[in-house]
């Protein structure tokens, strides 16, 4: 088991050690020149110049390497262009508020889908099974800024309920804080919660048709302890997967719903830095989510261990 | 007719299967027909797009912010430009991104997956890059391959493309190393079939079933990608009307005219949820092994 | 046979599957009854609808589409066909338990086999996880399981397919059971470990008085285990007898083809000094979506009459304590 946990630990070095040389090698064979393109078309060329060498473009390719890699092992990200900030403040300034979104996201998501997976295996074919499906299939369509949009448009503006928009910190209330995140959560985590609830049934549906089901059906167990026990924690691997996959979506749909609803996260930081070509700032992003992406898949593999012995012996 | 030593197994009911018309297939794969007719209505909006809808670039201040009426049917923006006409032009950007990133993502994956399901070093090499390509996620890479190029149609494209390529080529990949394992290729090489003929009679078509489904969802998954991207500004340039840029333009004044992000939003929705349906109905006909993973 | 109320008795009990392609009876009509403490077999091939009624008598078979549609259900004198879901849930694994073919799929793979065998324990005799626990290695003990104290913390894919099969036999006789019902036990398994299986299952019985319907499509385990045994065919029952007069004068066609078509080491054809063919019954099994006019063997029986195929045969009985639905039955070559 330990060996195993230590299996997948290594296994994440070299996957970083690829996105790191990808990521250096992007910038670098993008077609036309990326100085260029970042300056701007009523650029000088001392401007462009300027840029080149911000982006450490004019040194040779191997010096260029090396630096990058030197600068990422201690975690210098590069200085942005525009503001000449090093990128790593820039990142931990908007870290909060987009993990407080992607975890009550997550939290939201899960709580809600599992349960009605299971709920909708359970009684296949009925009434509550088509409605968790419909769900499902509609939810998945749905674009985050259009779920966003009608959230804010009913809660907010007809009803009054909940905040248009903004984030508040934690350190100003807990209330405010959740209050600021319910309307995000939603409207990012339909499209997971969705997902996550359409592999949820259709695993415990596999599951349920299973044999070990039967027999414990016919031990005359308690309908809760079968479902959960028996049933749900067989399906788990699955689910637990379906959740990892499902960050990268999160990950995607956080740029869109911090725009939305205006929460000073890294999703906005994103779209900023884009507008205005900054690039050291973009490129500290994807490696600072990839890594957080990596991380993620690195808990989900850890996980299986504990959820089926047939991993771990 | 032989057998009836009595034989061992699971018991099941035997039953005869009655014969089958084009109602009982309509019945049976509800999936497949919904979402197949919510593409042809959406296709074919788009393509009569000239025809049916004025000029979604026209603009005439003097109308702006109307609400839905008879003469403008989904009201107008804030540039007095006729929403109806908007949306329906969006329709066929939405539909070339969904279509050509589903096309080129699969046709890429498919060469780079046989090639690294037939050969070591070309495998090692387009794995690993294939895995960091993997780590990153989709819209940042998009976003990134954005900011380093001119902006244009075919930019976007290319950039919802690239993160796409890897799960095909994991997909074909793997359906190559099974079937490679089987003893009929085995047999097949031995008698000194060429690698070619191998490909294209043996490998291919069984690639065939799981793409065409992987396809549909990267379909679907394009087009809202692009919504997305063209809503954060970075997407299709902001002449060309696209759902997500429809969007953007009508955030400023979406408390008082929400018709012009609500309505293209809601066709957006209504065209993904298409493409996913006839994705799940062909899955169910083509591929049932997936599908009871699904 | 002892002269008070059997055990279980079961009449005319009908189970249907309701399906795309139309109703499957699947159980048409069959009755048995069974003593305490006796072992009864239920003989058929692959689809004759052995597995349904079993599954019936615990009601397990509501799930998907199928259904029991009429007939009776006595056990110890109570309807289960009545019961509520909670009272069957009762007397499953505690009155009547059950153990089935793939010894393999049928233990949950993420619990231990202590904790499958405990929680049947708890369950039913409200004892605590501990001595639930000890009662499971007790029962390991019983089943012949090697070194049982450290076996109840294995895993199900830890331990061999006879293995698994005797965790399977623990469970359903760990809360001492008046019923076992025994859905091809011996099936999926080896020769050798089908023998020791067998011979576990006969050894217990004896120990703890626990009445068996053993189902099986094998006539040899048939012979070496129970005292009397009944044929299906069809979702029909038709033909049944103490087992040494069955196999000693079958009386159905279907019943002698069963026995004719069994390979014997032994016969020697005319002398020739080679083994005679295998015998086998043509045909098919008939599809059971459609309704069956008349017997259900006739289009394979060569013995088939016209009343044969317009009427159906009611059980009628012989000599021997002896049951048989056919026309023709005792006639022709043995």
């Amino acid at each position: 088991m330990f060996a195993y946990v230590i299996g997948r630990l290594l296994a994440t070095i070299p996957v970083m050690a690829v996105v790191a040389v990808f990521v250096f090698f992007l910038l670098r064979i993008a077609p036309g020149d990326p100085a260029a393109i970042i300056a701007g078309d009523d650029a000088t060329t001392q401007d462009i110049e300027n840029i080149r060498a911000k982006l450490g473009l004019d040194r040779p390719m191997l010096e260029q390497f090396a630096l990058w890699c030197w600068r990422l092992m201690q975690g210098d990200l590069g200085i942005s262009i525009f503001s000449n900030l090093p990128v790593t403040q820039l990142i931990a300034q908007r870290l909060e508020p987009t993990l407080a979104l992607t975890i009550s996201t997550l939290l939201v998501a899960v709580v809600l889908a599992v349960p009605m997976g299971v709920l909708a295996a359970w009684k296949a074919r009925s009434l509550a099974d088509r409605v968790v499906m419909g769900f499902a299939v509609m939810g998945f369509a749905v674009p985050v800024f259009l779920a966003g949009y009608i959230l804010i448009y009913v809660f907010s503006i007809k009803l009054g309920w909940l905040p248009v928009q903004g984030y508040r910190p934690i350190a100003q209330g807990l209330w405010p804080f959740v209050e600021g995140l319910i309307l995000p959560s939603i409207a990012l985590g339909t499209t997971y919660c969705a997902l996550i609830a359409r592999i949820t049934r259709a695993s415990m549906l596999e599951v349920l048709s299973q044999d070990y089901i039967r027999t414990a059906e016919s031990k005359g167990l308690a309908t809760p302890r079968v479902l959960l026990l028996h049933a749900l924690k067989n399906s788990a691997v699955p689910i637990v997967t379906v959740i990892g996959i499902g960050i990268a979506l999160l990950i995607s749909g956080v740029v869109i719903t911090e725009t939305v609803f205006n929460i000073p996260g890294l999703g906005r930081l994103t779209v900023d830095a884009v507008l205005k070509r900054d690039y050291p700032i973009v490129q500290g992003l994807i490696l600072v989510f990839a890594a957080g992406k990596v991380l993620v898949n690195l808990m989900i593999d850890i996980s299986y261990a504990f959820l089926d012995p047939r991993i771990r012996y | 007719m032989p057998s009836s030593i009595p034989a061992s197994g699971t018991e099941a009911p035997a039953a005869e299967a009655p014969p089958q018309g084009p109602w009982t297939f309509a019945r049976r794969n509800p999936t497949i027909v919904i979402g197949g007719l919510l593409m042809l209505v959406l296709v074919g909006i788009a393509l009569a797009a000239p025809w049916i809808a004025g000029d979604p670039l026209k603009l005439a201040p003097v109308n702006r912010l109307r609400p839905p009426s008879e003469r403008f049917w989904f009201g107008t923006d804030q540039f007095g430009r006729d929403v109806y006409a908007r949306t329906v032009h969006g329709a066929r950007v939405s539909l070339v991104v969904g279509f050509s990133v589903a096309i080129a993502a699969s046709l890429i994956g498919l060469a780079i997956g046989l090639l690294c399901g037939f050969y070591r070093t070309v495998d090692a090499i387009a794995m690993r890059i294939m895995d960091g390509i993997m780590a990153i996620p989709s819209i940042l890479l998009a976003i990134a391959l954005i900011t380093l190029t001119r902006p244009g149609l075919w930019v976007v494209i290319a950039a919802i493309v690239i993160p796409e390529i890897p799960r095909i080529v994991r997909l074909t990949r793997s359906v190559v190393l099974s079937l490679r394992a089987q003893p009929f290729i085995e047999a097949a090489i031995a008698g000194g079939t060429r690698t070619p003929r191998l490909l294209l009679r043996h490998i291919l078509p069984n690639t065939l079933a799981p793409l065409i489904v992987q396809s549909t969802y990267i379909a679907a998954s394009a087009i809202l990608t692009e919504a997305g991207l063209s809503f954060l500004g970075v997407g299709v340039p902001p002449e060309i009307p696209s759902w997500g840029n429809i969007i953007a333009q009508g955030r400023s004044f979406f408390l008082i005219a929400p018709w012009s992000i609500l309505i293209p939003g809601v066709f957006l929705a209504v065209m993904v949820l298409g493409v996913n349906m006839l994705g799940d109905g062909l899955r169910d006909r083509l591929d049932p092994r997936l599908a009871r993973r699904m | 046979m002892a002269g008070d109320a059997p055990l279980l008795e079961v009449r005319d009990l009908a189970c249907h599957f309701f399906t795309l392609d139309g109703v499957v009876r699947a159980v048409d009509g069959v009755s048995l009854s069974l003593a305490r403490g006796e072992t009864l077999g239920i003989v058929g091939e692959s689809g004759c609808g052995k597995s349904v009624t079993a599954l019936s008598i615990l009601r397990l078979i509501q799930k998907g589409a199928g259904r029991i549609v009429g007939g009776s259900v006595r056990f110890e004198g109570r309807e289960l066909t009545t019961l509520s879901d909670e009272e069957i849930k009762e007397l499953r694994g505690h009155r009547i338990s059950m153990i089935f073919q793939e010894p393999m799929t049928s233990l949950n793979p993420v619990l231990t086999v202590g904790v499958q065998i405990a929680e049947n324990v708890v369950r039913h005799t409200g004892a605590g996880w501990r001595e639930a626990m000890d009662r499971a290695v007790e029962m390991l003990r019983l089943v012949r399981v090697p070194d049982p104290e450290r076996r109840v913390h294995d895993y199900p894919h830890q331990l061999s397919g006879g293995m698994r099969q005797r965790v399977m036999i623990a469970i359903a006789l760990s809360c001492d059971p008046q019923l076992l019902i025994a859905d091809e036990p011996t099936t999926a398994l080896d020769v050798t470990i089908q023998a020791q299986i067998l011979e576990l299952m006969v050894e217990l019985k004896e120990k703890t008085g626990t009445a068996i319907m053993m189902i099986t499509h094998d006539l040899g385990v048939v012979a070496e285990t129970c005292q009397r045994v009944m044929v299906m065919y069809a979702g029909r029952k038709v033909e049944e007898a103490p087992v040494g007069e069955l196999f000693a004068n079958p009386l159905h066609p279907y019943t002698r083809g069963l026995m004719r078509a069994r390979p014997r080491l032994d016969e020697d054809a005319e002398g020739s000094g080679r083994r005679p063919r295998l015998q086998e019954i043509p045909g098919i099994v008939p599809a059971l979506n459609r309704p069956i006019a008349g017997c259900a063997f006739a289009p394979r029986c060569a013995l088939a009459t016209d009343r044969c195929r317009a009427e159906r045969p009611e059980l009628e009985e012989r000599p021997g304590g002896h049951l048989v639905a056919c026309f023709e039955a005792g006639k022709g070559v043995p």
